[in-house]
This record gives C-alpha cells, sequence and structure tokens, in this order.
C-alpha cells in the first residue's frame, strides 16, 4: 500500500473513515431496528387481522345462527315443511333461503337424511355431508365452514320445531369474493380462501387478482391443521402470511389465508431509511468539509513554517517567519522566529571570523579571493576594469622579532588605518596574512593606479609612532590589471605577486605586472631545474679573490665567490642565480656545496705549502640552519683544516630576518674557531648596539662606499667614521671594491687593515691564484701606473 | 282426571306401578289397556277433554283420550294463543283466540299429537290418543290407574311422551274383582 505523506490528506481520510463507519453501523443498526420494526409491525398487523378474521366469521355466523333460528321459527315455514311435500319444502326452502340471502337451503329429517336440496334439487335422498354439523347441538344451531357441490358455505344448522323438532334446515352462505373484501376492509389485510382439493390447493375466495392467486397456490405450505405463519412471495414481493384452518371439521380442508406485503408496511420506514441516507449523505460532505477546514488549519501554518524553514536553511533571515496564533503552532512559530534570530547573528558572528581579519578587521584572503571573482564575473559582463594592488611590508618581521608581536600588531593595525585613510573607493582592501595586504579597485578610466601606489607608499613613509618610538617600516607594491594581466582572480594575484617581488628586487617601491616579469621567472625556473643538476654536472666553481693586508701588503687572505659554467649559456653571474637560490631554499644546498669546496681548497693549498684563510659568503637562510655549525665542524675535520683558516661573510639583512637565532648559530660557529665578518656593511639598518653583541671578528665596507669615497667628501668621512668604529669594537675592517691606487692609498691612511679589489686582482681560479701568489711572493706591490686599465677590467668583470 | 268408566259391576281396578329404567317413578306417563282378542268399545259421543293454557304453558301438558273425543282449549291467560298440530294423527291450527273463542277439537285417530303455540314456542303438549276406553295417566307417584276393566287378556301400553322414553307393553290377565297391582319399566329391555 502507498502511504499516505500528506498530514492534511490524512486528518480528512482519517475524520471521514470515522464518520463513514458511525453512519454505517448506525445505519446498520437502525436499518435492522426498522427491519425488525417492520416485521414486527407486520405480525402484529397480521395477529390483530387475525383476531378480528375469527372475531368477524364468528359474528357473521352468530348473524346467519339467528337469522336461520327465526326462519326456522316461521310458522308457515314451518307449516310448509310439516307437510312433508317434497315440492312444497323444496319451494319454500327456495322461498325463504332468498328472504335471508341463503346461497343453499338443505333440509334435512332428524335422522340426517336430506329431504330437500336446493343447490342439487334432482340429486336423491341421502345422509347429510356433515352430520357432525347437525349432532352438534340439537335444539340450538351451529354453523361451519364447509364444501358443498364444490364450493364453499359458511352453513348453519337449525332444527325446525313443531314445536319439537321435526328436521334440519341447512342454510349456505356463500364465501365468496365479496366476504374477502368485507373483511379486508375490517381487517386491513388481503384475504383469501383456499380449499385443499385432491388435486391440490385451490383459490375459493380472494380479493387478489387473478396473477396473485396463482402465485399464492404456489406459496402455500402443506396442510397442519393448525394457524401457520410464514412468509410467501407473491408476484416478487414478500408478504408475510398466516393460512388459518377454518372448517371446524378435523379434516380442515378449507382455510384462509391473510397476508400483507412487507414491501408496504415497509414503505413508510424505506422513507425514513432514505432520510437517514440524505442525512448520513449530507453530514459526510459536512464533515468532509469540516475536516479539510481543520485539517487546513493545522496544515496552512505547518507549510507556512515549513517554506520559512527552508528559506531560513537557504540563508535567507530577513523575512519573519508569519504566523501569528496562539497555539502551539503559534509557539512553533516564535521559536523558530528566535532561532531565525539566532542563526542569523551566529553566521554574521561566522562570517565575520571566515571573512575577516581580527586583528584589522579588513577582509581576509578567502573574502578577497570572493570579493575578486565576484568582480570579475560582473566585468566580464561590462567595460570595466579591475586592478589589485598587492603589498608587503619590508622589515615587519624585524620589527615584529625584535620589539614583539604587539608592536607588530600595533604597526599592522596602524598600516591598515592608513590604508583606509589613503585608499578611497576600494572594492575591498584586505589583509592576507603576515604582513601581507591586497586592495581591489574596480575603476573606469584607464588609470593604472600608479598614483594610488605612491600615495600608499608616501603615507607609509611616514614613521608609525608606538608608545613615542618612530618605527620606519616600507612597503613594495605589485600592481595588476584585469582583464589584461590575468583573466581569473589566481592568475591576477599571482601576477601582482610577481610585479610586487619585482618592485622589492628592482627597489622601486611599486611595478606594474609585466610579462617580462613572468618570464625571467620562468626563466629562473628553468634555471633552478638546472642549478639542481649544475652540482651534480660539477658545473660550478670557486673563484678566489685575494684580501691584501693594507698595512704589509701581505696576502694572507681570499674570498671565495661562486661560478656557474653553463653549458649552453656560459658563465652565468652570481647575481642571476643567487637571489633566486634563496628565495627558493637552494640557497643552502649551494652554501652546503660553497662550503665544502672552499675547505677542500683551503686544505689543498695547506698541503701545497699556501695557508690562505678563506672567506665564505653565507646567506640569511643559512643562519637559520641550526646544523650549519656542525656541519662546518665536520668539513674542517674532513680536510684537516683549522677553524681560524674559514672566514663566513653574512650580510647585514641575514641577522635582521631573525637576530636571536642568528645569533644562536653565529655564536656556536665562534666557538668552533671559525672566524666571522659581516659583509655589505653601511647599505642594511643594523644597528651597531646589535653588531656589538655578536661574536665577529670583520667588518667589510660595501664597495657602493670604497667606490665613491674617492669622489665624494661625504662618503669618504663616513668610510673614515665607520673604520674607526670599527677599530672601537675590535674588529678588523675590510675595504671592498678598491679599483685604483688613489683608494688604495686612501684608505691605507685611513687605517683600513684590508682591500680587495681589481685593483690588486680580480677573483682567480685556484690554480691562477697560487700562480698569482706565488708570482708576487706573497705580497701585493702596488704599481703606481694604469689606474685607468684597472678601472676598464673591473667594469667589466661585474 | 276422571276416566270414561263403563258402569259394570263385575269390573276390576288395576293399579300400574311405571318406574324409569332406574326404578324411578315416571310423572305424566300414560297408560292404556287394549283387550286381546275382544271388542273394544268405542267412545261415546260427546266425549270431552279439557286443554288449559294458564301462564304460557298448556295444562295439563300430556293428556290421554280415547278417539272421537273432542278436547276444549279454553285460554285462562290474558293473552292470545294459536294452537297448532303437525302431527299426521291430528292436523289443525287454531286462529289467535282468547277465552273460550276456540272451537273444541275433536281427534279421531289414534296417535300422538304434539300441541305448540304458535306465539310462544316454549309452550308444548302432547295428547295421546288411543282406540280403547281403559286408560290412565301417572301422577307425581309414578302411578296410573286403570278402572272397570273386565276380565279377560290385555295388552297395557305404557309411555311418557314428554320424557322421549319408549313405551312399554305389558300382557295381563283380569280376573273379576281382583284388583291387581303392578309395576311397569319404561326404558328397560323388555
Amino acid at each position: 500500500m502507498m502511504r499516505i505523506q500528506r498530514l492534511q490528506t490524512r486528518i480528512v481520510i482519517f475524520f471521514v473513515a470515522l464518520l463513514v463507519l458511525v453512519q454505517v453501523l448506525a445505519f446498520t443498526f437502525v436499518n435492522a431496528a426498522i427491519s425488525r420494526n417492520a416485521q414486527t409491525k407486520v405480525e402484529e398487523e397480521l395477529n390483530v387481522g387475525q383476531r378480528v378474521f375469527a372475531r368477524q366469521l364468528e359474528q357473521n355466523a352468530e348473524k346467519l345462527k339467528l337469522s336461520a333460528r327465526v326462519l326456522a321459527a316461521d310458522f308457515a315455514f314451518r307449516e310448509a315443511i310439516a307437510t312433508h311435500d317434497t315440492g312444497t319444502i323444496a319451494s319454500v326452502l327456495a322461498n325463504h333461503g332468498a328472504r335471508i340471502g341463503a346461497d343453499a337451503m338443505v333440509f334435512a329429517d332428524l335422522s340426517g337424511t336430506v329431504i330437500s336440496d336446493t343447490l342439487r334439487p334432482q340429486a336423491e335422498a341421502r345422509p347429510f355431508e356433515y352430520p357432525a354439523l347437525i349432532k352438534a347441538n340439537k335444539n340450538g344451531a351451529s354453523a361451519s365452514m364447509e364444501v358443498l357441490d364444490g364450493r364453499a358455505f359458511q352453513l348453519v344448522a337449525v332444527p325446525v320445531l313443531a314445536p319439537l323438532p321435526i328436521g334440519w334446515v341447512i342454510m349456505g352462505f356463500a364465501v365468496d369474493d365479496g366476504l374477502a373484501r368485507d373483511l379486508r376492509q375490517l381487517t386491513e389485510l388481503e384475504v383469501s380462501f383456499a380449499l385443499d382439493a385432491p388435486a391440490g390447493w385451490r383459490v375459493l375466495a380472494s380479493t387478489l387478482s387473478v396473477d396473485e392467486q396463482k402465485a399464492l397456490l404456489g406459496a402455500m405450505p402443506a396442510r397442519s391443521g393448525q394457524v401457520t405463519r410464514l412468509v410467501m412471495d407473491i408476484a416478487n414481493v414478500d408478504h408475510q402470511a398466516l393460512v388459518i384452518p377454518l372448517d371446524d371439521n378435523d379434516d380442515a380442508r378449507i382455510v384462509a389465508v391473510l397476508h400483507r406485503s412487507l414491501d408496504g408496511a415497509l414503505a413508510a420506514f424505506e422513507r425514513l431509511r432514505f432520510t437517514l441516507i440524505v442525512l448520513a449523505g449530507f453530514s459526510l460532505v459536512l464533515s468532509i468539509v469540516g475536516s479539510v477546514a481543520v485539517a487546513r488549519n493545522i496544515t496552512r501554518p505547518l507549510e507556512t513554517l515549513a517554506s520559512a524553514a527552508a528559506r531560513i536553511e537557504h540563508g535567507d533571515y530577513i523575512e519573519p517567519v508569519n504566523v501569528q496564533r496562539a497555539d502551539e503552532i503559534g509557539v512553533l512559530a516564535s521559536s523558530l522566529n528566535h532561532m531565525r534570530g539566532g542563526i542569523a547573528d551566529r553566521e554574521k558572528r561566522i562570517l565575520k571570523l571566515a571573512y575577516e581579519d581580527p586583528l584589522t578587521d579588513l577582509a581576509n584572503r578567502s573574502r578577497f579571493n570572493n570579493e575578486l571573482e565576484q568582480a570579475i564575473a560582473q566585468c566580464n559582463l561590462g567595460g570595466i576594469r579591475l586592478t589589485i594592488l598587492m603589498m608587503d611590508l619590508d622589515r615587519f618581521k624585524y620589527v615584529n622579532d625584535t620589539l614583539g608581536h604587539g608592536v607588530g600588531d600595533h604597526v599592522l593595525r596602524e598600516v591598515s588605518v592608513r590604508l583606509q585613510d589613503t585608499v578611497i573607493g576600494a572594492e575591498c582592501i584586505a589583509r592576507l596574512g603576515g604582513d601581507e595586504f591586497a586592495i581591489l579597485v574596480k575603476h573606469a578610466g584607464d588609470s593604472d593606479l600608479t598614483d594610488t601606489a605612491r600615495q600608499i607608499i608616501a603615507a607609509l613613509e611616514m614613521p608609525i609612532l608606538y608608545e613615542g618610538q618612530p618605527l620606519d617600516v616600507g612597503t613594495s607594491i605589485g600592481i595588476a590589471h584585469f582583464p589584461e594581466h590575468g583573466h581569473d582572480a589566481q592568475t591576477l594575484v599571482r601576477n601582482a605577486d610577481i610585479a610586487m617581488y619585482a618592485a622589492k628586487r628592482n627597489k622601486t617601491g611599486f611595478a606594474v605586472y609585466d610579462p617580462h616579469y613572468d618570464t625571467s621567472q620562468q626563466e629562473h625556473l628553468s634555471l633552478l631545474g638546472e642549478l639542481r643538476r649544475a652540482v651534480d654536472r660539477n658545473e660550478l666553481r670557486l673563484h678566489y679573490q685575494p684580501k691584501v693586508s693594507l698595512h704589509s701588503a701581505h696576502v694572507s687572505a681570499v674570498e671565495a665567490l661562486i661560478r656557474w659554467e653553463h653549458p649552453t649559456r656560459g658563465l652565468v653571474p652570481p647575481v642571476q642565480f643567487i637571489p633566486f637560490a634563496e628565495h627558493t631554499g637552494y640557497i643552502k644546498l649551494l652554501t652546503r656545496w660553497v662550503i665544502r669546496e672552499a675547505v677542500r681548497q683551503c686544505g689543498a693549498w695547506l698541503r701545497e705549502g699556501l695557508t690562505l684563510q678563506v672567506s665564505v659568503n653565507i646567506s640569511a637562510r643559512d643562519l637559520m640552519n641550526r646544523d650549519l655549525p656542525e656541519h662546518v665542524a665536520e668539513l674542517l675535520a674532513e680536510y684537516d683544516v683549522t677553524p681560524g683558516l674559514l672566514c663566513l661573510e653574512i650580510t647585514e639583512s641575514g641577522f635582521m630576518e631573525d637576530p636571536l637565532h642568528a645569533q644562536k648559530v653565529l655564536d656556536r660557529l665562534a666557538e668552533l674557531g671559525v672566524k666571522l665578518s659581516i659583509d655589505d656593511y653601511g647599505t642594511g639598518y643594523s644597528s651597531l648596539s646589535y653588531i656589538m653583541k655578536l661574536p665577529v671578528q670583520e667588518l667589510k665596507i660595501d664597495q657602493s662606499f670604497i667606490s665613491r669615497m674617492a669622489a665624494d667628501a661625504e662618503i669618504s668621512t663616513i668610510v673614515r667614521s665607520t673604520i674607526d668604529l670599527g677599530h672601537n669594537l675590535g674588529l678588523q675592517v675590510v675595504a671592498e671594491g678598491v679599483e685604483d691606487a688613489a683608494v688604495w692609498n686612501m684608505l691605507r691612511s685611513l687605517g683600513c687593515d684590508d682591500a680587495q679589489g681589481f685593483f690588486m686582482s680580480r677573483p682567480l681560479e685556484p690554480a691562477a691564484l697560487a700562480s698569482w701568489i706565488r708570482a708576487n711572493h706573497g705580497t701585493f706591490d702596488c704599481p703606481k701606473a694604469e689606474p685607468a686599465i684597472d678601472r676598464v677590467l673591473g667594469a667589466q668583470a661585474r | 282426571m276422571l276416566a270414561a268408566g263403563v258402569p259394570c259391576a263385575d269390573a276390576t281396578d288395576i293399579t300400574l306401578e311405571i318406574r324409569d329404567g332406574h326404578g324411578n317413578p315416571v310423572p305424566d306417563a300414560v297408560v292404556f289397556a287394549e283387550p286381546v282378542g275382544g271388542t273394544t268399545p268405542a267412545a261415546k259421543p260427546y266425549t270431552r277433554a279439557l286443554i288449559d293454557q294458564v301462564n304460557k304453558q298448556f295444562v295439563p301438558r300430556v293428556s290421554i283420550v280415547q278417539a272421537g273425543t273432542s278436547v276444549y282449549f279454553p285460554n285462562s291467560d290474558n293473552i292470545r294463543h294459536s294452537i297448532y298440530s303437525f302431527s299426521p294423527a291430528k292436523v289443525f291450527t287454531t286462529k289467535l283466540y282468547s277465552g273460550r273463542e276456540a272451537a273444541p277439537i275433536t281427534f279421531n285417530h289414534a296417535g300422538l299429537v304434539v300441541l305448540g303455540c304458535n306465539i310462544h314456542d316454549g309452550m308444548v303438549a302432547w295428547v295421546y290418543i288411543v282406540g280403547t276406553p281403559w286408560f290412565g295417566k301417572s301422577g307425581v307417584d309414578g302411578n296410573g290407574t286403570l278402572k272397570g276393566l273386565p276380565a279377560g287378556e290385555y295388552k297395557i301400553t305404557a309411555a311418557a311422551p314428554a320424557l322421549d322414553l319408549p313405551p312399554a307393553v305389558l300382557d295381563l290377565r283380569v280376573d273379576d274383582n281382583v284388583p291387581m297391582r303392578t309395576s311397569i319399566s319404561l326404558g328397560a329391555t323388555p
């Protein structure tokens, strides 16, 4: 069976089924009662009819007896009878019989012999057929229903007195249809008289039509001599019938049949039944209408609630549940409303968590991506342009690490405030994470948004104050336009990122994306793959540039510089792959190789009798590697090199990335006895107080100062003070990029300790270097001539 | 009741005790004697009998007369009666009358005549007509007397017409001057 899902249908079916059941039961009972009543009524009618019928027959008999007695007492009648003249007797019988309406007159003498008979005048003398009638009451009169000559008569026998009985007069009153009709009038029943003749039942008289009589005969029961009740089928109508034996003789051949059609009796009940059915139908319709109304009253608000719940499910929290009722459904609706409010609030909070940066209240990366995708979808339809600006903060990590996260957070909040103040009308300003920010601008014009980028840079140039202390954070901004720089969010963000790195690399502050960046990126990528193989294929070389003592002109140290002899590209300069290796982390492998090679070379030279301290550049990332000191120790042991012969050069930025960690690694290296040097000093922002804490022994002044000091007195002053500073801190001071004798001499006069540069020697292969040293006997003789040639050579090398 | 006697010195009276089958005396029974082989004297002319009507009853209810006797029907009631008989021995009807208006009816043939009143169905009387002068009727004691019978052989008949008892017959020899007393039973098997 099909399950009925709808509540409304279920309610309607339940009520209607209930009502139908009740009505069917009621109808069944009422109907049974009606049938029973009708049956009872008919039976009662029959009983009454039977009594009336019997009484009427009795009265008829009495009346006939009386009449007969009167007749028999008539003197003339008696006189005529007493003549014994049969002709006279016959005529007086006929005459007097006619007087009282008798249909048959018989005279029998005291012995019961028929003397005269009006029915059968020609018959011979014979005993009367019903002697019991005569003998029953000698002096009175008796009556009985009997058959004479094939016809039914009510017979009355009275004696003829003269004055003593001299014979009997028997008078017969025909039992005919008239009698039956009279009896019907009294009893209100159909009346038939029937005779059980040898050939079967025969109707003697009846109120029925001929056809009905035939039907009646067909339904007659066997003769029983007693009153019989039965139901007869007469002309396809059920009749409740009584069969009453009539003649007093025991043969009981004559019966009266009283009957009444049940249909006639049931007619009134049929009307009642019809009324009942109409009432049932009416109440059924009413109950359907009522239960539908009740069900709708319940299910309508339920449907409203369901659709409200569906709206909530789909995230529509605006429209309230509109069911105003005082009942349980109203309570449910009100609960649903509260739930709707609760869900809306929670969802708002969740959305805030999901799409907002809790620190700055700016959008987060997810939100930014969504906004960008939506904006792209909208812009695809119209001719609107989109621009994204991707930026991060320079030196943020340093601020965060040295001054604490509280300060970092303060800086981020301040940056976000400045961004919001500066960039007006941006679609979205987001903090993507860390110190990375992104701005989405929708604009119609052909502006490349560089003005905005400049404004941002300007806004962030002003130092951020933290508890009165100024903090200096710069920024690099990458710009990518839709649709020129990408058709999807991912590409745009990546390209803006690339532009940002380009800006950082080129120190231009900002950069609009250029496909060239991308190809250089691609180049880097292919270079990466090749770089990985370079070590295995032994394509990397170390060249060594001598460090010359300005005091003794003695060559006691060299700086190892990496060279890549690419099989197809030729010699690839370090600037093309070192920053890239630093970004990708490959620098670690590279550094390992460099250190190993340098230490090995150092050991090789030692065995050749050449004691040279070898400097190796290591990057900020190398300082993050805790294993570096162990590794260095192993290499020194492996190639039997005293630690003092290895010098590791670190740039200022190398410390600044993660000063605490860097310090630990440097301390470990210093413990080993490895010499440490600060490279490119002057380009960064490292504070001297910090450098003082580091276990370094050497300070290398950046070549940008050295190369310009001869021409610029101010820079010359800086170099001088730096040299003094280094000395005051107990450091050995080295000058890089010495390209002519003038500088050489200036540095000497300033008391700088060592010098390095093309003026002395360009970086050389190990064998060439060894030869160079042996040729100069371990010292550098300062030539006085041809400084210009050196300068040209140096430019070429760089 | 007076019976017409024959003045004869040599006559004998016979008393008959008339009883029913149970030996009870039967009143209003008639008895008469017919000589066997002898002659029977006819009734004297103008012999009369009387049946009165008192309180819508015939009085007496039972009478016995010799054939040829004229019976008078005086009416002592103050209402009229109409006397009739359909009996074969004498069929007659009187008109309605009162007092002594009715003419006497002479019964010439022996037999039983039942009298009725045409007006009053309840009135009935029996007149027994015999061909002998020796007859009598029982009183309440059931005894009837036959007077003045000459010696000889007689057939004596007793009947009670009102009681519907069968008559009884008795043969009897009568000797001179010897009164006899004998009983006769009605309804008894002879």
